[in-house]
């Protein structure tokens, strides 16, 4: 019965509120020493939220005791998930990374190509196609019509 | 339509510019050839906004001087720290400009003590515009005058309000300033700060009677004061600005006020080169003369007035050490 | 001169070939941006600006007001489509139109949104017309105090979007909450979980977390599992609106144009809280309740008569008064005063002409929206039948440019993959992103308006009850909250009866 949804997030939430008002509040949010009254210190919202998350959070946890039934479909694993899981990670962190260097329209056709693959698409030579055209379709748009700044990159620089 | 138009015009060249030069970029390029390609000219406010319309407007006659064109980037938040803040990191190879702003520029670095940024991360190369400051209350107060208001604060502390666009913005310190100016020894402590989001909502508050008064840019007040909602207490510059009926720093005899104006100017990072800056001081003084711009600009009440280089870095630092003065002496500083 | 007369001067203005052209192109530019995810009708509106200038007065106010409206109603084809709506103001649309997609109705939801916006445009119209004197009155009693509980009651609206559990909908807009306090503190200016990056001191991009939290996840999804839904594809849907659905929701539709008039006509709080408030009265009185976000077509149609009913009436504190309501409306503010015109009570009597005439154009961009509405999403439908291999990676790609267009800037995307996954967690263990998404809106308003009744009152509660508008508002809250946990200890009870049957 512990293992539900609403266990589970009732504790995180709980934990998520006892990581607030201990350490991320006290360290995050500068309050100056001229506060005149504690309801207008930066700190007092952050800390009733976080107070309030805590209570839900212990509400939760005694619901989740007692619940019927847990309604959430579990999402079950399938074969390879956490592989293509962690690698969409890695992919959309290297996306990030890489418009600096790439610029925005190179990066984006290799991400297309690397995500069609992750889901296996059926359709492989109109993936590959779109690949190209969309990206450079879209910066066509905000570059040229609405006079937008697209992240270049250090080598191939389009018109 | 217009946007149909340029599509299709821009299509033919589009394509054969494609096919045939996909550039390689030589990181090497010449000063001599500046601008070799588009130029990202950072506004650090939203798109609308005062400083927006500003840049959007002198980017026509500007891009034109420049021969290259001028690529708008809206880069807003936190007081304009996030768009200066690219520039500062920017390369200073004068492809990467910044719209600097009284707010960016001097009342920030003067308040906030946690800013990403110094005065000095910027090589200054014009300021283009300056906006008049004007002070207004509601127009069916019973104050009447700066001494009237002072004279409220005094006889019943945090009676008297002013709102702002936010802490670290030339409302909020420009209010500070005049009520300090007009006696009130403290008025940090003596009057009340509302800081509103954005600098709509800071003349909307002096109309519903949430705040006593505001004091900002003549042009944000001037349709309010046209339409009788807003009475102006006094503008700040020696000048008369058109369509307020207040009387002049001059008027007054308070000379240290004439230092409380708005600007937009034009930056880059500190080690931008010397010929790229020559070149823009240049530009700025043909684009500001156009007659069509300066109509525009002045139809919305601000004052064309071109500074060099020199004498815009003259101009910041004198407003700067100014603002800075006052912020330490009444406290102002945000240190967290 | 009486109204009729006025109006018939304002139409011999608007009655020529530049005014209606322009009012044409401004809708359609306003409709395919706002159908491009990051291109905002803010951001349409203020790009549209520059070239109003050398027009006639009128003709250039009518451009940019068409290109507003259409910025409204388009942001409403890809958050029925491909659940990323292309401006703030058609977030609440998702709920229902994307779900609808799915049951193969992607026709009948584009075609509904299209019928409630036209209808929302039209009331909103005459609502400025007929009583924009009265309505700018009012917004002018609209201090903080009154604000923060007119926020608060519409906090509420998370109770009807929670789903299945409160609590865990409580939990979702308190994260929100939470995340919305990121960035630098409104009074005294310093860093709240910024880390001291520049970029965390603005605040999180709300577009960032928006597409974030919607599209993102399904991306996710697809990942976890590429083989689910393989058969099905998003078919087409052939299928259009008929006149019976369209009288079916007439009563939802009415209803939120009003919420949108009165929340329009306040300036400051703008479509997405109106789009939600609609969507959530909708589904209190609906009689299809428990079938809303599941694909409920009356759930679209109070959505988007919410947000669109802004539009027309964010007019009347811009005409009225001269203060704008919005980041669009400070925009076309800017065209008005290039034009040397002053919009306030002045205006009405030196320049009615120009007043009636925008009148006129007003009611004559509704049908202009209808038509190049219909136009637009008869082209743009066909997304659905896209094979999803090829859509999600467009989406992807989409999202990261727009994302990156709303600021120029690369960490919003960065914030916008983030959302991505809390929103995959929060979809795995059944916690609704609606209301992290309210909560995201509301909750920096909520407080920065009790902190400035605070700085108002120097700390006195008192202010939060000093007028009736306020009282209004507190009565509202306590018999919506009193009336939510009536019935959920109800539904706990029938559930405890369900399950004693059972076993």
């Amino acid at each position: 019965m512990l293992n539900n949804s609403y266990f589970s997030t009732g504790l995180a939430s709980l934990i998520l509120s006892l990581f607030l008002l201990f350490v991320a509040i006290p360290y995050g949010v500068t309050a100056p020493s001229n506060v005149t009254n504690i309801v207008l210190s930066p700190v007092f919202w952050p800390e009733v939220l976080s107070v309030l998350l805590g209570i839900t959070g212990i509400a939760l946890m005694i619901s989740g005791r007692s619940a019927v039934k847990d309604s959430v479909a579990e999402l079950l694993p399938t074969k390879g998930c956490y592989k293509r899981i962690a690698f969409l990670a890695v992919l959309m962190a290297a996306y990030v990374a890489a418009i600096p260097v790439l610029g925005l329209v190179w990066t984006s056709m290799i991400s297309f190509v690397a995500l069609a693959v992750l889901i296996k698409t059926s359709h492989p030579r109109t993936a590959l196609i779109s690949a190209v055209v969309i990206p450079l379709v879209l910066y066509m748009f905000f570059a040229h019509v609405a006079g937008m700044a697209i992240p270049q990159g250090e080598f191939l620089r389009l018109p | 339509m217009y946007l149909l138009k340029k599509i299709k015009m821009n299509k033919s060249k589009l394509l054969i510019s494609a096919a045939m030069s996909v550039v390689f970029l030589s990181n090497s390029a010449f000063a001599a050839d500046y601008p070799s390609r588009p130029i990202s000219m950072i506004i650090p406010y939203g798109p609308g906004g005062a400083t927006d319309i500003s840049a959007r407007t002198i980017s026509e006659p500007l891009s034109k001087e420049v021969g290259k064109p001028l690529v708008m980037v809206n880069k807003a938040g936190a007081g304009g720290a996030i768009g200066s803040v690219a520039v500062q990191n920017a390369k200073a190879d004068g492809y990467t400009m910044l719209f600097a702003r009284v707010g960016t520029h001097t009342v920030n670095p003067a308040i906030k003590a946690t800013l990403p940024y110094k005065l000095e991360d910027f090589r200054f190369v014009g300021i283009y515009e300056i906006n008049p400051v004007a002070c207004a209350v509601k127009a069916d107060s019973d104050i009447n005058s700066m001494e009237d208001l002072v004279a409220r604060a005094k006889a019943k502390p945090g009676s008297v309000s002013y709102s702002s666009s936010g802490v670290g913005s030339l409302l909020q310190l420009a209010a500070a300033m005049v009520l300090k100016e007009f006696g009130l020894e403290n008025p940090v402590k003596q009057a009340t700060h509302l800081p509103m989001k954005g600098g709509g909502g800071a003349a909307t508050a002096v109309l519903t009677g949430t705040a006593t008064f505001v004091c900002t840019n003549s042009s944000a007040l001037a349709s309010f004061v046209k339409n009788k909602q807003l009475k102006p207490l006094l503008v700040t510059t020696a000048e008369p600005v058109a369509g307020f009926d207040a009387p002049t720093s001059k008027d007054l005899g308070k000379p240290n006020l004439e230092q409380l104006v708005g600007w937009t100017g034009v930056a880059g990072p500190d080690d931008l080169p010397d010929d790229i800056a020559a070149s823009w001081g240049k530009w700025l003084g043909t684009a500001t003369s156009n007659k069509e711009f300066k109509e525009k600009m002045e139809a919305r009440g601000s004052v064309i007035r071109l500074m060099s280089p020199e004498e815009s870095k003259e101009f910041i630092n004198k407003q700067y050490n100014q603002f800075k003065a006052l912020v330490d002496e009444l406290g102002m500083r945000v240190e967290g | 001169m009486t109204l009729l007369e006025n109006l018939a001067a304002g139409f011999e203005l608007v009655a020529n070939f530049e005014s209606v052209f322009a009012l044409a192109g401004g809708v359609l530019i306003g409709v395919i941006a706002g159908a491009i995810p990051g291109l905002s009708a803010t951001m349409a509106v203020a790009l549209t600006l520059p070239f109003t200038f050398a027009m006639q007065p009128i003709t250039g106010i009518l451009l940019l007001l068409g290109v507003y409206k259409g910025g409204i109603f388009g942001g409403s084809i890809p958050a029925i489509l491909i659940k990323t709506p292309g401006t703030p103001a058609s977030s609440a649309t998702i709920l229902d139109g994307h779900p609808m997609v799915k049951n193969g109705q992607a026709g009948k939801a584009l075609g509904m949104a299209l019928w409630a916006s036209c209808t929302a445009d039209l009331i909103s119209n005459l609502a400025l017309i007929l009583c924009a004197g009265w309505l700018a009155a009012f917004a002018l009693k609209f201090g903080p105090p009154e604000f923060f509980t007119l926020i608060l009651f519409s906090l509420t609206i998370i109770a009807g979007v929670s789903g299945d559990s409160l609590l865990k909908g409580i939990v979702s807009a308190l994260f929100g909450l939470i995340l919305a306090t990121i960035g630098l503190d409104l009074v005294y200016g310093t860093n709240r979980f910024t880390l001291n990056d520049p970029n965390l001191m603005g605040g999180l991009n709300f577009i960032a977390v928006l597409i974030g939290l919607f599209a993102i996840p399904e991306i996710l999804a697809m990942v976890w599992n590429p083989k689910s839904n393989e058969g099905e594809t998003q078919s087409l849907g052939k299928e259009w609106v008929t006149f019976a659905e369209y009288k079916r929701c007439f009563k939802s539709i009415v209803r939120g144009s009003f919420i949108g008039v009165f929340l329009g006509s306040i300036p400051g709080i703008g479509a997405a809280p109106s789009a939600f408030l609609s969507y959530s009265e909708a589904r209190r009185k609906s009689p299809n309740k428990e079938n809303f976000g599941k694909g409920e077509i009356e759930g679209v149609a109070a959505s988007e008569s919410g947000n669109n009913g802004v539009a027309g009436a964010t007019l009347i504190p811009l005409l009225a008064l001269g203060i704008p309501g919005d980041v669009i409306t400070a925009v076309i503010i800017g065209a008005f005063m290039v034009h040397n015109l002053q919009p306030g009570p002045m205006m009405f009597l030196n320049s009615p002409d120009i007043i009636y005439g925008l009148f006129m154009g007003l009611i004559i961009s509704s049908v202009f929206l209808f038509l190049i509405g219909s136009v637009a999403i008869r082209a743009f439908r066909y997304v659905a039948d896209i094979p999803r291999g090829i859509l999600f990676p467009a989406v992807m790609v989409l999202c990261v440019y727009g994302c990156y267009a709303v600021n120029n800037n690369i960490f919003d995307v960065g914030v916008m993959f983030a959302m991505g996954w809390l929103g995959y967690v929060m979809l795995c263990k059944g916690i609704p992103a609606a209301p992290f998404l309210i909560a995201f809106i509301l909750g920096p308003l909520l407080e920065d308006n009790f902190r400035q009744s605070m700085l108002m009152s120097g700390g006195s509660g008192e202010i939060l009850v000093r007028g009736p508008i306020t009282w209004f508002f507190w009565t509202l809250t306590i018999i919506t909250i009193v009336a939510i946990i009536r019935s959920g200890l109800g539904k706990k009870k029938a559930e405890a009866v369900e399950h004693g049957n059972q076993e």
